[in-house]
């Protein structure tokens, strides 16, 4: 019969006692409770998200408690407040203000509750929380990049006009910056004759783009930060004659950023060009991942990003399933 | 005998001195005019098409919502009130005319949006009024529960006109808009009751000094209670017209409205301290802010400029306002005179 060794025979041990505990770390795993705490449910890119999230979790065994601040930063901080002494295992936030949430970081720093920024990073700070964040710039690159070359198959020049979003919010100038860094090489072909700032505000895209269709009316190149203000722009383009399929004579070439379920819908009527996907299920998945490398005493990266991608007529099978749009989509028409 | 008959030079002097500053007060009641036509100019020099008829009738086609809220405002701003809960009464008609009553005529839904908005005025009218509450308190309370019940409705989605009221919002009647026309029609009625009919007198009297309006025998919370029925109702008629121009109101739709519809009626000279103003002032504040807003898209100005801009131009009427009342209330003031003796024979 073989001798043990006493090395041997301590790392059997622990390794046996390590696969022991892995039903007892998942069970752990499955009991956890973490806090959702939105600031507002202003778009169906908010609302998709919870959805996800509320699915996801509960797929994972997770409870989820959630809190929605209207936009106050002093409420959503009470609110982080509240979840410490609820004792939960993990806070999810999204915030206002990439500042203002300092101090909930914080706070849940000295309570020992790891801390998920989603799609908004906080500024920057010295303590430690997670962030995930869509690639807005690369994201609106290739989205305006697929635009340019479409451009340029076609010929001629363009006049471009840009719907920026709240010009407070990182990720809306994130976008203008990715859509200015394309255009800025293009300028033989393109000419920036609108920056419209809607601050996140249907009625200022109305009334902004129907503004510049009136200083400009040969505006052919359009870019929306957000696919939330597309009703809006459909309403103005038709209003100005200007609402044509690609193809025909006309044809404003349109590009937009979020992946909503109006946006798949103009894909697949022909009006939409090119829509840059905040892959949401992979935001979620980055998210939940975060929290059970933190509860496994790792330490992910501050920021991780979420790559993204360009859905449009060519990839549009291809690609759709990853598009949170589509998914509402399908709901929608059964 | 008064020293000016004594002393003729001196009261020339004085007399001069009154008319100087009559003059001055002239100037500063003309200058939103003034403002105005300054702003015209700077942005007619930076945008080619702006100087054309076309550009303002998109003015007051963007402007007619904010103005006709403005002007249920002015109501409530002329007794001393404010009515933070606007924005929300325009999402809980909207939420409820798309969602609920999409399929009915728009002789129908229409109406019944316009009841609603008139029901929340007079929740509102009542909390004031019968309870005591502080308008503010009373309409930022109304502000939260509309958009709760309004989000609520939704689901936070977004909710969708149906093509009658786009094509509402697309039609042309003796070549205006219909939305100048519902501007034009509750201009001219807000006008009409403030200029000419005792209700408008009495809700000028009440925001000058309601005590005083009370002991000479107006109803006043009657009044009150009529003023935030006024503009619940402009309210809704504010959001059933962005309505027809947008298609569509996400979960942000009459979010912080209140602001920019005091603005308007602020830069049009109504005071926030109650008994001044006048809806042709309101209207042209709306008109004002709309114009700046239109001018800085058709001149591609950096976006960042937007607020510096616009916030500027209502910091520079205020400050006018405030001048204005100043001078106002000189020229205003008793003149008491004791005769020096020395004056006399």
């Amino acid at each position: 019969m073989p001798m043990i060794s006493r090395r041997s025979f301590t790392v059997g041990t622990l390794m046996s006692l390590g696969v022991a505990g892995m039903p007892m770390f998942v069970r752990a795993q499955e009991g956890k409770t973490v806090a959702l705490l939105f600031d507002s449910l202003v778009s169906p890119f908010w609302v998709s998200g919870i959805e996800i999230m509320r699915q996801t979790a509960e797929a994972k065994g997770w409870t989820t408690l959630e809190a929605i601040s209207d936009f106050d930063d002093n409420k959503q901080f009470e609110q982080v407040q509240a979840m410490i002494e609820r004792q939960v295992d993990g806070i999810l936030i999204i915030q206002t203000d990439a500042n203002a949430v300092i101090p909930a970081i914080r706070a849940a720093n000295e309570a020992g509750i790891p801390m998920v920024h989603f799609n908004r990073p906080p500024a920057e700070n010295e303590y430690y929380s997670v962030a995930i964040q869509a690639d807005n710039r690369k994201i609106t690159q290739d989205t305006v990049q697929f635009m340019v070359d479409e451009a340029r198959r076609l010929g001629g020049t363009y006049k471009a006009a840009i719907l920026i979003g709240d010009l407070g919010d990182v990720n809306a100038i994130q976008r203008r910056d990715g859509f200015f860094d394309i255009v800025d090489q293009n300028t033989d072909i393109i000419e920036v004759v609108a920056r419209i700032a809607t601050e996140w505000n249907a009625d200022k895209a109305f009334a902004g783009l129907t503004n510049a269709f009136q200083a400009n009316p040969d505006i052919n190149f359009l870019f929306t930060s957000s696919d939330f203000m597309l009703p809006q722009i459909q309403q103005v383009l038709r209003v100005a004659g200007r609402w044509h399929k690609r193809g025909e004579e006309g044809h404003v070439i349109f590009g937009a950023f979020d992946g909503d379920a109006t946006a798949y819908q103009l894909l697949v009527d022909g009006y939409l060009d090119a829509d840059g996907v905040q892959n949401l299920f992979l935001e979620v998945e980055m998210a939940f991942g975060a929290f059970e490398a933190m509860w496994a005493g790792e330490q992910p990266d501050k920021l991780l990003l979420d790559p993204g991608f360009v859905i449009h007529a060519g990839n549009l099978e291809e690609v759709r399933d990853e598009m949170w749009g589509y998914v509402v989509w399908q709901k929608e028409h059964g | 005998m008064t020293r000016s008959t004594l002393h003729p030079a001196g009261a020339r002097a004085r007399k001069a001195g009154a008319d100087g500053v009559r003059a001055q007060l002239l100037l500063l009641e003309l200058s939103p005019l003034i403002l105005f036509a300054i702003v015209v100019v700077l942005f007619g020099l930076a945008a080619d098409r702006f100087l054309t008829l076309a550009t303002l009738n998109n003015v007051v086609i963007q402007a007619a919502h904010i103005a006709i809220i403005a002007i249920g405002m002015t109501f409530v701003l002329l007794t001393a009130g404010i009515d933070l809960s606007v924005g929300a009464i325009m999402y809980v008609v909207v939420a409820i005319v798309t969602l609920y009553l999409g399929d009915l005529p728009l002789a129908v839904s229409f109406p019944i949006g316009l009841l609603v908005g008139l029901l929340i005025g007079c929740i509102n009218g009542f909390f004031i009024v019968v309870v005591r509450v502080a308008p503010f308190i009373t309409t930022l309370a109304t502000l939260f529960i509309g958009r709760g019940v309004a989000l609520f409705m939704t689901d936070t989605a977004m909710v969708f006109a149906n093509d009658d009221v786009l094509t509402l919002g697309q039609t042309d009647w003796l070549g205006l808009r219909s939305s100048i026309w519902v501007f034009g029609v509750v201009f001219v009625v807000a006008f009409v009751v403030l200029r000419s009919t005792p209700f408008g007198r009495q809700v000028y009297a009440v925001g000058q000094d309601p005590a005083a309006a009370a002991k000479a025998g107006l109803k006043v919370p009657l009044i009150l209670f009529g003023v935030y029925a006024i503009s619940g109702v402009c309210a809704a008629l504010g959001g059933l017209v962005s309505l027809t121009q947008v298609a569509a109101a996400s979960s942000t739709f009459g979010f912080q409205k209140e602001f920019p519809v005091i603005a308007a009626a602020v830069l049009g000279g109504t005071s926030l301290f109650g008994g001044r103003g006048t809806v042709v002032g309101t209207a042209f504040g709306a008109l004002l802010i709309q114009t700046v807003e239109t001018g800085l898209v058709m001149s591609n100005t950096d976006p960042y400029a937007y607020p510096l801009v616009i916030a500027g131009i209502i910091f520079l009427a205020v400050l006018v306002d405030a001048q204005r009342t100043r001078i106002a209330a000189r020229l205003n003031r008793r003149k008491i005179r004791i005769d020096d003796p020395q004056d006399r024979g």
